[in-house]
Parts: C-alpha cells; structure tokens; sequence
C-alpha cells in the first residue's frame, strides 16, 4: 500500500512540475509584457524597465522559472518585498502575495465545495439507487426525467431564476453572499444554501444516471444473483454486493468533479457574487493580472492532482486488486 | 446622432449642467429626463478663495447616520495615493485621502468647481506660471489625531520618486526634475530631501513647488491623489499600497483586496476644513468583483441592503439598458453623463502615408453600427472630436460630417481613394480577441469593403493588445485605442498621445503621428499662462490634427449610465473624473 502511495505521489509530482513548466512558458513568453500590464496609464520606458527589475523579469526565462518553482519551496526575496514560502510572486494589484490572496478566497471555495459535494452526492446517487431499486416502475421514470432536466440546463440560467424566486420573491434564503465562520455557522450557512444547491442540480443529474446504469449492470451479475439463490435479502444484496461493485466508478467521477470544484466553481461563483477561487480567477484574467493568473491555475492544478490520487489510494481500499496491480 | 447634436448645441447657450437641476430627482440628486441616456456637457471652472473654504454646503434634505453600500465589478489596485491613477481608485479614495485641491459639485445644480481642498485655494502662481504656492488650511488632523503639515506634503511628493511607485501619473516628478526624475533624485528612504529648490516647505502651512517650465495647470494636477501628504511615521513604503493612513472623513476599517472594504468615521476629521465633503453616512460597505449583470440587477432591485446602493465607477450592464430607458421606476435614479474617455480607431501613419487614405478611411467609417454593437447610446456618443465634452474648451464640430453619415460614406471615401491614386488598398485592423471586438472586426470589414479597402482582420489575444500595438514597427494599420483626460484640460489628451518625439515602443502615442507643426504647437500652448487661452488652442491644435493628420477616428464619447438605490439622496457627478460622487450621498 505505502509503495503504491509514493508511486502515484511521485507521478503527480512530475506531472505538476510539467504543468509549472508549460504555464510558466505560456505566460512569460507570450508577446505581453508583464511590466506594461502592471505600469499606470501613461507609462514611461524607465517605468517598464524599473518593473522588470522589481519583477525579476529581466533575468532570462529559464533563471525565472527556477527562481519561482524555488520560491514556491523557499520563498523570496524580491526588491519589492520578502514574499514567504509558498511564494506564487506578487499580484499586479498592490503588489500582495498571491498566496495570501489565494488563502483569503479559499474558505469560499471549501465551503462551496464541501456542501455542493455533499448535496449532489446524497441527491444524485440517491436517486439513482431509487431508480435502480425500482427500475422500470413510474418513480423510476420521474427520477430519469428529472435527471435528464437538471442536466439540461445550466448554472446561469437556474442561478438568478433561483434568486429571484427563492430570495427575492418568497425571501426563503439569502441570495448568496461569502461565509464567514469566524462569526458563527448560522449566517454563513444560510448564504451557502442556495449557490450549494443550485451547482448541485448538473452534478446530481449525472450522479443519478451514472448510478442507475452501474447499479443495474451490478444487479445483473452472477455473483449478485447468486447471493440471491443463497436467500439473502434483496435489501442486502443490493447495498452489501451491487452498491460495492458500482462504487468504484462513482468515486472516480466524484473526485475528479470535486477537484475541479475545488479549483474554483467559477459559474456558479460569479452568479451568485462569491469571492472564492473562481471569481478570482476570472477577475485576475479581466485585469490582465498575470502572476494571479498563473498562481491560482497552479493551485487550481494540483488540487485536481491531489485529488485524483486519494482517489487511487480510496480504490485501493475499495477493491483490493489495485494494490497488487 | 441627434441627441448629441442638441445637446451640444445647448451648451454654447446654458451655463455648464444648468439644465440638470431641472431633472433631478427630489433630495437633490441628479438624474436624467425621460430620455434617459442623455447626458449633459460639463465644463469645470477654477474657484475661488471663498469656494475653498469649509463646511461644504449641506444637501437639501439630507441626513447624517446609515450604510451606503457601493457595488463594483473590479477590485481595486493601488492604495496608496502615489501610485492610484485610475477613477475607480480615486473615487472611493477621496474618502479617506484628501489632496491639495479637489473637486466641489454643487447638489442642487451639479456644477463642477475646483477648489483648495488640504489648502486654502487653487494655488498662488509666480514666476511665470513655474512657481506654485500652496497654503495648508489650520485644523487639518490625520486619523491618530496629528496635525497635518507642509513637510508631509513634502514628503509625499518625495515618495513619488521611490522605485516601487510605478503605477501613478509622473506630472509633478517631471515637472519639478525631468523625464528621468529617479536620477536625480531615489526618494526619501536613503535620508535625503528633495532640495527646496525643487520643493520648499518654509513654515509648517506652506509648501512651494517650483517647476522647470511653466505650468498653467498645476491646480488641476493637485487635485490628483499623487498630491497627499503621508505621514513618515505611518509610512509602510510598499504596504502603504494596501493600508493608507487617512485624513479623510473615513478610514479604512477592514480591507480584503478585490472583496470587501468596510469604511468607518475618522473622528479626527473636522468638517469645518473641508468645502467638498459632507460625510454623511456613518459607514462605507464598498462589496468588490461584483460581476455583471448581477450588479446592474441588484440595483436595479433595490431590496433589502441594496435599497441603499450605488455604483460609484461600474457602468450598467448593457443588456439591462433598454429597461432601464423604459421603465419607469428607474426614472429619478438613473445616471448617465459623460466620462473623460474618448474612444478612436488609431490609424498607423507610419504604414498608412498619404492623408488622403486616412481621410477616405474615416469617411467609410460605420460609427453608428459600431456604437450599437457596443451597446448603444446609453454606453456612448457619437465622437466627431479628438477632446472629449468634460474637457474645457470642447466643441461640437464635426470636419468630416460624420453625424450626417454616421453609417458611413462610401462614395465619398472612393472618390478620395481615386484622388489619391490608390487602387485595391489592403489593410489590416488589429483587434483584442474577445467578443465585442470579434463583432466589431466584422462590421469593420464590410463598411470597408464597401468604400472598396480589403480590409484584413488579425485577432490578438486580449492580454499582449497593447504591448503589439505600442510597438513603433507593428504591422497593423487600424487599431482601437482610447484616452481618459487626467483633468479637464486637453494638456492631458494632446501631448500624451499626439508628440511624435515622444514615438517610442510601449509609448501611448499609437498613431506614429510625427507632424512638426503639432509637435512645436504642443511646447507652444504648453507654455501659455492662461488656462481658458490654453483650452481654446488645445481646441484649434485638435481640430486641425483631426483635419489635416487625421491620425486617429473618433467614434465614442464614454458615458457612465447606471441607475442607483431608492433609499439614496443627494447624488452628484463629477465628471473631471467620470464617477458619482461620494462626498454628497446620503441615506434617506
């Protein structure tokens, strides 16, 4: 089990430092000079070349990239101020680390991940469970159809129409604002409900397709219908051998969805005015803030990695086959 | 088309935004008349000593106490008054950082008036107009209760020379040193002062500049943040950018960049020293990266929170205008008057020679289309002038008599292409690769080909724009571009992006205009003492660069049109900058 772990954690290590690599490369060598995004309105020529030193953008490409990576690790040192480990350089606005930008927007994030998470999951696969449960009967149909609707529309749309009548029309919830938990639970709870829920609606649509079919295909197997002969409940049979046995591919998806989220949910972010990691990222690309950009698609990056590595380690616990692999 | 025409035309016969009272809204506000988009022609004019003096005048009905929530789309940069050049910055700054002089709007009418703000007036000129002496009012505080002196000014302008201020307009460093201002002097962080040949405070309320040149405008030039004064002692060099030390009537309780900013009462601040702001609510709740049309919606709303809500910068979102325009509870909160931005097409004169094509390309100009595609009236004018309506001196002539044929004058364009012997003429319009422009490129392309220029279209990606653009040798023939007034003089507009000895990569001068005749003018009228003399040769230089160079088409005159919260009074404009104006706002 261990060597499986550090075999996956070196294989995403390579693959962030390729994805470092390649963004680094895109950004810093594109025809945009960092330094003249940064200067004021009527920028001098000694204002760009006093913001590549303040930059560090006059050193070549390939001494940037190692200083950065390096920064990363160790922070450093820059003639507009220390930045500390890890340093992801300085935003063009305010000169602030970008790490301590990225901190101050992931509570957004992680609570918009964790109770979008927890609603598409106990939404979409327990509808999904229904309908295989009662496959072919009249619930089954209303849970496809309802799956197949709420896969057919978009954040955009549900978003402010959920709003209006939720909050605006019926005042039900708040219409979505950042939570705070330092002041309590309660009143960042209440502005997470309805963003929560409305992201929900494209990912449980799919949960509840995805477990229906992977819970019928188990429900036909051989060992299923065995324990079947054998006189085991159906109840028993369904969540102990067909659930085990669709779990594999629901975890897969739920990972690589939730690393995404985790990266930013930058629709549902920007419809209901949350200040996480996906508006963030939308406004470091309006304003043309490269070094933000940069930095938060890396974190973005190895959120995704990470995740998609518990994801090998939770297979390993799910089905013991992995591990010898 | 003919909304800017009558509306210009009712300048040259009402006083400056005289026509505004009439259409505001009870509690003195400001707003627009059953049309809605239309917006008024303003022209700032100097104060006097009198206007300098504090309180500001009350608002009719007005009332201390509340929140006021302002909703922006954009999260803020800079801070620290050094480096703060762009309005969104300066409006909510004028909060918490006062200058040397400022803009006072009068309530009831909207009229515009610059003023001693920290000092008692405009400033005492001498020396041909190079000497400046400015007079600090007595009682100034800062927010820890010390009292605001001459040699803070000093020092503020002293740090505009720091290495890490490469963000903020350069007129007073250049002024007083030179282009390569940093040589002569690295800022006040390795223990030397500027000599007080260059800036002098001789007593603790006065502090003199002295320029290498005359400058006419240097009142105006005091109005921006760069002339603060900052307390040494405060001075968190470049974590001054996120935590600036106020003398303003609010400072900054809590600051989350690009989220949240929560302003509170300065106790220290006394009302009496200050003829612009009234101050009325209790607190500032300034909610960033507000995202359209989200914002637009929220105001127009107006629930809950929102009931108290303006936008101070962000213009409406473009999809909501024909509601806003339509309805009629919009009507008395609805804001739409012209910013200092004039928006062109740049031609390349460097690769387009002959004046003759650049005149043929404006006349097959579609401004019209251009306009509509980009939102309609309500986002802009039609510009016929290379100086916008906020700037002195402004008038309505229109040389190629696009207002007439704003669609565009195909014929006329051929005739002139046949005049200049130029047959199958290619060109190539450069554009940001985003979607408006996309649609832009494509409206471009067929007004073109219907004055008979194969125009080729190049998509560039949004973020490298400006750098291809900016270089001398990039091969574009039409490009767009635009220019804010820094104040409402066209010394900002001309010399900046029309002195071709200041040609250069990265330089704003994007047309490559290189006229000896306009580049001597510029020293000329740059030299002259008179500010109203001034703004009419501005006026004359502009129309003939127009006429004669034809370097750039104008097509826009920016507006800001956004509607605000029922339960707000008191909403002015100022237009030398192109926001509301926070200083007169009131809860209801």
């Amino acid at each position: 089990m261990l060597r499986f772990l550090v075999r996956r954690m070196l294989g995403a290590v390579v693959i962030l430092l390729l994805i470092s690599a390649i963004t680094y490369l895109l950004f810093f060598t594109l025809p945009s000079d960092p330094a003249l995004l940064s200067c004021g309105k009527n920028c001098s020529p000694q204002n760009v070349t006093l913001i590549h030193k303040n930059l560090g953008l006059d050193q070549p490409v390939p001494v940037q990239y190692g200083e950065y990576m390096a920064g990363i690790l160790f922070g450093r040192h820059l003639p507009l101020g220390t930045c500390p480990a890890p340093c992801f350089g300085l935003s063009f606005a305010g000169n602030m680390p970008i790490w301590e930008i990225i901190k101050s927007r992931y509570p957004t994030t992680l609570s918009l991940a964790i109770g979008g998470a927890a609603a598409f999951l106990t939404i979409g696969v327990g509808l999904g469970l229904i309908s295989a449960w009662r496959q072919g009967k009249p619930i089954d149909k209303i849970a496809g159809s309802v799956s197949l609707m709420g896969q057919s529309v978009q954040i955009y749309f549900i978003g402010p129409l959920a709003i209006y009548l939720f909050a605006d029309t019926l005042g039900w919830t708040d219409p979505g604002h950042d939570p705070d938990w330092s002041h309590g639970p309660a009143g960042s709870i209440s502005g997470l409900i309805l963003p929560c829920l409305v992201m929900s609606v494209i990912f449980w649509s799919n949960y509840s397709r995805q477990t229906r079919s992977l819970m019928v295909e188990q429900l036909a197997e051989d060992h299923v219908r065995t324990a079947r002969a054998k006189g085991m409940s159906a109840a028993y049979v369904f969540f102990r051998y067909a659930l085990r046995g669709a779990m594999g591919p629901i975890v897969t998806i739920f990972g690589i969805d939730l690393g995404s989220i985790l990266g930013g949910a930058i629709i549902t972010e920007s419809t209901f005015g949350l200040h996480g990691l996906g508006q963030l990222a939308v406004s470091a690309v309006t304003q043309t803030d490269l070094p933000l950009e940069m930095g938060v698609m890396l974190f973005s990056a190895a959120a995704i990695v990470l995740f998609n590595v518990l994801i090998d380690a939770s297979y390993a616990v799910i089905d013991p086959r992995v591990r010898l692999s | 088309m003919r909304r800017l025409a009558a509306t210009a035309a009712g300048v040259l016969v009402i006083s400056a935004m005289g026509a505004l009272g009439a259409c505001s809204p009870p509690g003195g506000g400001l707003g627009t008349g059953a049309g809605g988009a239309t917006a008024s022609v303003q022209t700032v004019r100097l104060g006097a000593a009198a206007d300098s003096a504090g309180p500001a005048p009350a608002v009719p009905g007005a009332r201390r106490g509340g929140v006021v929530v302002d909703l922006e789309e954009t999260g803020l940069n800079h801070l620290d008054p050094a480096q703060v050049y762009v309005n969104r910055e300066q409006a909510i700054g004028s909060l918490f950082v006062r200058t040397l002089t400022d803009y006072k709007i009068d309530p009831r009418t909207g009229r515009t008036v610059l003023v001693g703000d920290l000092a008692t007036d405009t400033g005492e000129s001498s020396d041909g107009g190079r000497t400046w002496t400015y007079h600090l009012k007595s009682g100034l505080r800062w927010q820890d209760g010390e009292p605001i002196t001459s040699s803070q000014v000093k020092y503020g302008v002293e740090r505009l020379y720091a290495s890490f201020e490469t963000a903020g307009p350069e007129y007073l460093q250049t002024w007083l040193s030179g282009t390569d201002y940093r040589r002569a002097y690295p800022g006040p962080y390795g223990g030397r002062s500027l000599p007080d040949s260059l800036v002098a405070a001789p007593d603790s309320r006065t502090v003199v500049f002295h320029f290498r040149a005359p400058h006419a405008d240097a009142p105006y030039a005091m109005a921006l943040p760069a002339a603060s004064p900052v307390l040494p002692s405060k001075d968190t060099r470049t974590g001054y950018d996120q935590k600036p030390f106020s003398d303003g009537p609010y400072k900054i309780k809590s600051y989350q960049p690009g989220k949240e900013m929560i302003l509170t009462r300065n106790a220290s601040w006394d009302p009496r020293t200050d003829p612009i702001r009234n101050a009325y609510p209790d607190e500032w709740n300034i909610q960033l990266g507000i995202p359209q049309p989200g914002l637009t919606q929220r105001l127009m709303a107006s629930a809950g929170q929102d009931r108290n809500a303006v936008s101070l910068v962000s213009s409406a979102d473009p999809t909501q205008t024909p509601t806003i325009l339509t309805g009629p509870e919009y009507r008395g909160r609805t804001v739409s008057q012209y910013q200092p931005f004039v928006d062109v097409f740049t031609i390349n004169t460097s690769r387009v020679k002959d004046e003759r094509v650049r005149q043929a390309i404006m006349y097959a100009f579609p401004m019209k289309q251009i306009q509509i595609t980009l939102g309609g009236a309500a986002q802009g004018d039609l510009a016929t002038n290379l100086i916008g309506p906020t700037v002195t001196g402004f008038r309505p002539d229109d040389p190629f008599g696009k207002l007439a044929e704003p669609a565009g004058d195909p014929a006329k364009a051929r005739h002139l292409l046949r005049q200049a012997g130029v047959t199958h003429l290619k060109l190539t319009f450069a554009y940001a690769n985003t979607g408006r422009w996309q649609d832009v490129a494509v409206i471009l392309q067929k007004a073109m080909a219907r004055a008979g220029i194969d125009l080729q279209t190049k998509a560039i990606d949004a973020t490298s724009y400006y750098s291809l653009i900016g270089r001398i040798t990039n091969t574009y023939d039409i490009y767009r571009s635009g220019w804010g007034a820094d104040w409402p003089n066209a010394s900002t507009v001309i010399p900046p992006t029309l002195d071709g000895r200041q040609m250069s990569d990265d330089s704003t001068d994007y047309s490559h205009l290189h006229d000896s005749r306009v580049d001597s003018e510029i020293d000329r009228i740059d030299a002259v003492t008179d500010l109203t003399q001034q703004a009419a040769q501005w006026e004359q230089l502009s129309a003939y660069i127009l006429r004669h160079d034809t370097p750039e088409i104008p097509y826009l005159y920016d507006k800001y049109f956004q509607v605000y919260g029922t339960g707000l009074g008191g909403v002015t404009y100022n237009p030398a900058i192109g926001t509301i104006n926070p200083t007169t706002l009131y809860v209801k």
